[in-house]
């Protein structure tokens, strides 16, 4: 019997790169097939010449033993392939039913109107037999992450697709809804569907997948059955090398309180609450991480703290002063240095060269400002010298940013960030989109920051990240800390539970660590208050704090040495 | 800021409008006219009596369907082309061409003479509109094949008109105003024109699957995209339509007196944007383009009859009333939702 | 840094050089040009078309070849169009190819500087708040409101002040000020509503447009209307209150002077935008909001004071044409605001490309009235080149399929996608304002995984 699809011999070329060389791919009817690769590996793109949105630029797609050519999407669905897309395809202001039939709407009246009771009843229908719970009225805009996405495989299975592709299809769920995925998966595969899904996560690919093909550099590097491998197999044959799974980290006392966050309360773009009472304090010479599936109010607590968003309530402490109504301005010039998660967006201003992009955020200040004016000389000595303590390449700071690569983009951001001599990092996804030589790079340089005495908050939804180089790791869930817990201990399943919503029993775990923070937070209020009407030392760095004095901190000035 | 008028059940209306905004705009209109007639009704012989006269006489009802016709059929055609993801602020320039080309048509055919039957009027009209919507195809292919930026093209189609227009008719005529056809298309065929647009307009955005593409290629043109339905085919049909609408409008505008006059602004004076803003204001829904459109053009109307009846209203300050209007509507309650992807050129991967 | 130190630059130098060095700069330098000779070709067919049809008793001018006859002579009017601006320096038809009696300070080549100078200031004020990210369509309306100010401050003052040359100086300083005061006041509303309402600035301008024509017609009207005139207008300020045209004629309504205020603007926008933390702002709100306000950019300010410089820019422009055109406000204000879009965007928004820009525009506008005097052909035909040319330089991309379609291989910037995620923010078109910027980068941004 014939595969499902056959990629046979596929090579798809851009202008300069080589996206897929020669893949060879079979994957039979019914099964769950996880395409397997680090971000470039040319996952997507392979995916995108069986859509028809790219034509090979050599080898044929095989569908049911037929050669086909697609030269349209339009093609591929009228073959039985269907994709969902990472970024879901859906019309926001449109209903469920709307976007399922959009573009193959049933008509009536001549075809002058689209017969909305066929089409209702064919989402209906759909829904119910492959046990999807689904409100055909409802809009796309209302409606959760994971019902979104039930809506893309309606859309897909509404067009007849046989064959379902999904792109990165956990990667805005929560542990639950991925769940309730796979059961989709085993629902449609026992109907006799096919599913290749694209994804970078091992554990995923092993639990969900019946086979795994592991792409590299755009080169099939095996295809594997998944009860036949281990974690570490496939993680090697991603990477090419054994690969050390998680950076190390000494042990180093925490030195004073940096920043305090208290009862913050923060509303997203729409005015939907996104953070929920967060408190936590972070000291110097300290990671603390926090995980949490994208979404659940890491950017905003981060906006909010960076001075780039306004809480609604609750307050933001940094270096023993308030920093309400603080603008984003004087947040820089206290030393707050920030790694935005999107550094297309914020981190970088893409059609400026790294000369002007280096004195973003401190183009008011010396040495780059003077006299009213820019001191270029100054500014360019500044890129230059990120560019070389970073190794930013191609070297050459009058390149715009858009033209280097992802990484390097990266680590100029983060060279400049760390150049302002912060007291405090707060970084966001740090290594999203960067490669595994210079990730290892940023990890090291986060960790020296950690031992030359800064606080450092970092976000990432990378596990192993933040599971790595944190000293507490905070959890959080629908914009609340489910948990903060000792990173060094806790399981992956417990911090997956806690990703969900859920709380842990075992006190010795979280308990203690939550407790901590909070008990720190008010006696750091308390004190503050007491101090100031008692001996006038101001609160500033009055911060006598109770158990981390200043003998602590030649311990931590220790660690550099170590 | 809740507004209390969206909360007004009105049977019909309801049906045809989801939009509490549009909704309570048009039960607002409904509401101070009716009031209006009744105070005139119960007064006849104050100001109220006079305006009451004025607003419901014949003869402010067939300006207001003349002055109405090119706001609301220019809006309409912007509703298309801005619900497919292209923002055409060359209205204007659509609405100055079409009223020159059917001016200009009807004449060469002689008003009298017919083609194939048809009279020279209605070729003129038909001309009117063929010039508008090549107008418009020009626009779409610089901004959908060229990706040039739509307000800046938009500006030119305007600019270009606004000179070609007078240009041609100074070579033809020997002046920028054409002299007067001596015919004239009647108020009623522009109002039975204008009603028949907003219905059907409002029956394609909502009840066909070209209304939803049109929809789908504005809000996330990617999504009509991979579903194998091509947004640049959409989104020259929405601007296209932008055309042949505003076409009507400009025919109907010009042909109404029978005449184009091309000085200064030209007889279009600014309608173009007015429509812009009579379709912010009604929110993308045509039923709401119309209510703004017969409000706009009925102000104006009456201030006109005002001023003949001799009551000193100034009347460039009633003519500045809707720019006002539409600039504190903007500030303060009209948060107008534009399509997520208008403005924004889109390109099909490879 | 060693590595760079060898044979570089001073990096002032290098600064200002730049810019022309710049691919992209260079890019646009060339389509701006092409985009004009564009325009002039598609001219010359129009001129033809409408010179067949035209109904004339001799033929202007008779096609070779085919033998058809036009009306109008497509060669005669451009060379009538660009000679005639600059007062006929070249002698066309008589023997030698210079004119021995054309000095530069005729009537023709003063009425081309006069549009030249104003059209620096209102280019400028487009430029500046296109540089911002924002689409200032108004600065015909702060032209009107800033002109009007300038009028009747200088009617107001002027009594109080002995007449003669110390009182003219201050009542020209005043008079500019009140009418930068007025356009920055006017350019500040959309500035304003735009930051803290979310009032698309490409409508509210429009409509300012509107409503500061129709009011200062009614205040001039009803208010300030000069006794016994016949068109609505204020008085005249004094002669010694006005610009003085030195060396030009004075009905070329042109003085020097004014120019080379234009000019100082324009040096000072240039060093204002490029070089100063100011200019760094705006810049960067311009071409990417989000990180702007990353780096500590007030966004909401930023917007305001851009709008309001603009505004201002657009004030003096009204000013200079009150004060140097006129002598008074007139009811028929020009649109030397529209052709302050056209020239900016001819000008890649720069300030430096704004002079070149304005040049061409000023014999635009004074070779239009050499037409009228000398050829058959509608003056309007100008009018069309401008939208023309507007049309033309918006569509960068038909000019890029030329050049590449010629095998001029000019790929695309950054060639090979380096990146592996697209970013939906940095499209650079300037005119995007219509995008709810915040909210859309944070979309992208959680979206981005």
């Amino acid at each position: 019997m014939n595969p499902a699809v056959h990629l046979d011999g596929i090579t798809k070329r851009f202008p300069g790169v080589v996206a897929n060389d020669d893949v060879d791919l079979a994957i039979e009817r019914g099964s769950v097939h996880a395409l397997l690769g680090e971000n470039g590996a040319g996952k997507t793109t392979l995916m995108n010449v069986l859509y028809g949105l790219y034509r090979p630029t050599e080898g044929t797609v095989v569908v049911e033993g037929e050669p086909r050519s697609f030269a349209s999407p339009r093609d591929a669905i009228d073959a039985g392939i269907g994709m969902i897309h990472q970024h879901f395809m859906l019309v926001d202001p449109m209903t469920v039913w709307e976007n399922v039939v959009l573009g193959n709407e049933p008509r009536t009246w001549g075809g002058l109107r689209v017969d909305e009771k066929a089409a209702r009843e064919a989402v209906i229908e759909l829904s119910e037999r492959y046990g999807f719970d689904v409100d055909p009225d409802a809009r796309i805009e209302d409606v959760s992450v994971g019902v979104q996405q039930r809506v893309e495989i309606l859309k897909a299975l509404y067009r007849g697709a046989e064959v379902l592709i999904m792109d990165e299809p956990t990667a805005v769920l929560t542990p639950q809804e991925v769940e309730e995925l796979y059961g989709v998966f085993e629902e449609l595969t026992e109907q006799g569907k096919t599913i290749i899904f694209i994804s970078h996560k091992l554990g995923e690919a092993l639990s969900a997948a019946d086979e795994i093909t592991v792409l590299r550099d755009g080169v099939n590097v095996g295809t594997v059955a998944s009860e036949d491998v281990t974690r570490e197999d496939l993680a090697e044959m991603m990477v090419g090398r054994e690969v050390l799974m998680e950076p190390a980290t000494t042990p180093q006392e925490p030195g004073d309180r940096v920043l305090g966050v208290t009862d913050l309360r923060v509303e997203d773009d729409r005015g939907v609450e996104a953070v929920s009472g967060v408190s936590f304090e972070l000291r110097a010479g300290e990671v603390l991480g926090i995980a949490g599936v994208d979404g659940n109010g890491q950017s905003q607590l981060v906006e909010a703290i960076t001075g780039m968003r306004e809480p609604e309530s609750g307050s933001v402490e940094y270096l023993g002063e308030p920093m309400a109504g603080a603008t984003r301005r004087e947040h820089i010039d206290r030393g707050m240095a920030f790694i935005p998660e999107d550094r297309h967006e914020k981190g970088l201003v893409m059609s400026y060269d790294l000369v002007q992009n280096g004195i973003l955020g401190s183009q008011h200040e010396p040495p780059f400002a003077a006299g009213g004016r820019i001191d270029w000389n100054a500014s360019t000595d500044h890129a230059e010298s990120v560019i070389e303590a970073y190794d930013v390449r191609p070297p050459n700071p009058d390149a715009d940013a858009e033209s280097f690569s992802g990484g390097n983009q990266q680590k100029f951001i983060v060279g400049r960030e760390f150049e302002r001599d912060p007291d405090l990092v707060v970084a966001t996804h740090p290594t999203r989109g960067v490669d595994i030589g210079s990730t290892e790079f940023l990890h090291d340089r986060l960790l020296e920051l950690r031992a030359e005495g800064k606080a450092i908050l970092l976000v990432s939804s990378k596990l192993d990240e933040v599971q790595g180089l944190s000293d507490r790791l905070a959890v959080i869930h629908e914009g609340a800390f489910t948990g903060v817990v000792d990173p060094a201990t806790v399981t992956e399943e417990e911090i997956g539970l806690l990703m969900a919503g859920e709380t842990l029993d075992d006190e010795s775990v979280s308990g203690a660590a939550i407790h901590d923070a909070v008990d720190d937070g008010l006696d750091g209020d308390g004190a503050g208050d007491g101090d100031g009407a008692g001996d006038g030392d101001g609160a500033g760095d009055g911060d006598a704090d109770d158990e981390s004095g200043p003998n602590r901190e030649p311990a931590a000035d220790g660690g550099v040495e170590a | 800021m809740r507004n209390p008028l969206a909360d007004v059940p009105v049977p019909l209306l309801d049906d045809l409008i989801d939009d509490d905004y549009v909704r309570s705009l048009v039960v607002g209109v409904v509401g101070t006219l009716g009031t209006l007639g009744l105070l005139g009704l119960l007064f006849p012989d104050s100001v109220a009596g006079d305006l009451a006269g004025i607003v419901f006489s014949a003869g402010t009802a067939e300006s207001t369907a003349r002055l109405a016709a090119p706001i609301v059929l220019a809006g309409l055609g912007g509703i298309f082309a801005e619900k497919s993801g292209v923002i055409n602020i060359g209205l204007e320039g659509l609405l100055i061409i079409s009223a020159f080309a059917s001016v200009y048509i009807a004449s060469v055919i002689g008003i009298g003479n017919a083609v194939l039957g048809v009279p020279a009027i209605w070729i003129g009209f038909l001309a009117g509109i063929v010039a508008s919507t090549l107008l418009a195809g020009v626009f779409a292919v610089v901004c959908i094949e060229f990706k040039a930026d739509q307000i800046i093209a938009g500006l030119a189609v305007w600019l270009i008109a606004l000179g070609l227009a007078p240009f041609m008719s100074t070579v033809f005529f020997g002046g920028v105003n054409t002299p007067n056809l001596g015919a004239s298309v009647g108020w009623r065929y522009s109002a039975t024109m204008v009603v028949i647009a907003t219905a059907a307009s409002w029956w394609t955005l909502n009840r066909t699957a070209f209304g939803k593409h049109l929809r789908a290629s504005g809000e996330n043109p990617k999504a009509l995209d991979t579903v194998g339905v091509s947004v640049s085919r959409v989104r020259y049909a929405g601007v296209l339509l932008s055309g042949v609408l505003s076409g009507v409008g400009g025919s109907a505008l010009a042909l109404s007196i029978g005449q184009f006059v091309g000085s200064g602004e030209t007889m279009v004076q600014g309608k173009g944007f007015i429509a812009i803003v009579a379709y912010l204001f009604g929110n993308y829904n045509p039923l709401g383009t119309l209510g703004a459109g017969v409000l706009f053009a009925g102000l104006d109307a009456t201030q006109i009859r005002l001023q003949q009846l001799g009551y000193a209203v100034p009347d460039t300050l009633v003519q500045t009333i809707p720019y006002v209007v539409v600039i504190v509507v903007l500030a303060l309650v009209g948060r107008t939702r534009i399509p997520a992807a208008a403005g924004d050129h889109y390109e099909t991967e490879e | 840094m060693s590595r760079r130190d060898g044979g570089r630059l001073p990096t002032a130098a290098r600064r200002v050089i730049e810019p022309f060095v710049d691919r992209s700069v260079a890019e646009r330098i060339l389509i701006s040009v092409a985009a004009i000779l564009l325009s002039i070709a598609v001219g010359f067919a129009i001129v033809l078309v409408s010179g067949r049809i035209a109904e004339c008793s001799t033929a202007a001018w008779t096609m070779p070849v085919t033998g058809l006859g036009f009306c109008y002579d497509p060669f005669e009017v451009y060379a009538v169009l660009f000679n005639g601006a600059l007062g006929y320096p070249l002698a066309i038809g008589e023997p030698g190819l210079f004119n021995p009696s054309w000095t530069p300070f005729n009537l023709s080549f003063g009425l081309t500087l006069s549009e030249t100078t104003l059209l620096i200031f209102t280019g400028l004020s487009v430029a500046v708040a296109f540089r911002a990210g924002l689409f200032n369509i108004g600065t015909q309306g702060q032209l009107v409101v800033g002109a009007l100010a300038t009028a009747l401050t200088v009617l107001a003052l002027a009594p109080l002040l002995p007449p003669g040359p110390i009182s003219g100086i201050a009542l020209v300083v005043v008079g500019t000020l009140a009418g930068a005061v007025g356009g920055g006041l006017w350019g500040a509303i959309p500035g304003a509503l735009k930051a803290y309402a979310d009032a698309n600035e490409v409508i509210t301008t429009i409509m300012l447009n509107f409503v500061a024509a129709n009011v200062a017609y009614v205040l001039v009207l009803e208010v300030f209307r000069a006794e016994g005139s016949s068109v609505v207008a204020t008085r005249y300020v004094p002669e010694y209150a006005q610009f003085s045209p030195w060396l030009f004629p004075d009905s070329s309504d042109f003085a020097l002077l004014a120019l080379a205020v234009g000019v100082a603007f324009i040096g000072a926008l240039y060093y204002l935008v490029e070089h100063t933390p100011f200019g760094y702002d705006l810049r960067t709100s311009g071409v990417q909001a989000a990180a702007a306000e990353y780096g500590g950019v007030n966004a909401k300010l930023t917007t305001v004071r851009a709008m309001t410089l603009s505004g201002a820019l657009g004030g003096v422009g009204g000013a200079v044409w009150v004060l140097m055109s006129e002598g008074r406000w007139i009811e028929s204000v020009p649109d030397l605001g529209f052709d302050g879009i056209t020239v900016s965007i001819l000008a890649g928004n720069n300030p430096l490309g704004v002079l070149p820009a304005a040049f061409l525009f000023g014999v635009l506008k004074g070779g239009a009235l050499e037409i009228g005097f000398r050829t058959d052909v509608p003056t309007e035909l100008v009018g069309v080149l401008r939208g023309l040319i507007i049309l033309f330089v918006a569509m960068p991309e038909f000019f890029r399929m030329a050049g590449r379609y010629a095998g001029l291989g000019s790929s695309g910037p950054g060639g090979p996608e380096t990146t592996a995620d697209d970013s939906t923010g940095d499209d650079g078109s300037g005119g995007d304002g219509t995008t709810g910027d915040a909210g859309a980068a944070t979309r992208g941004g959680e979206a981005d995984a």
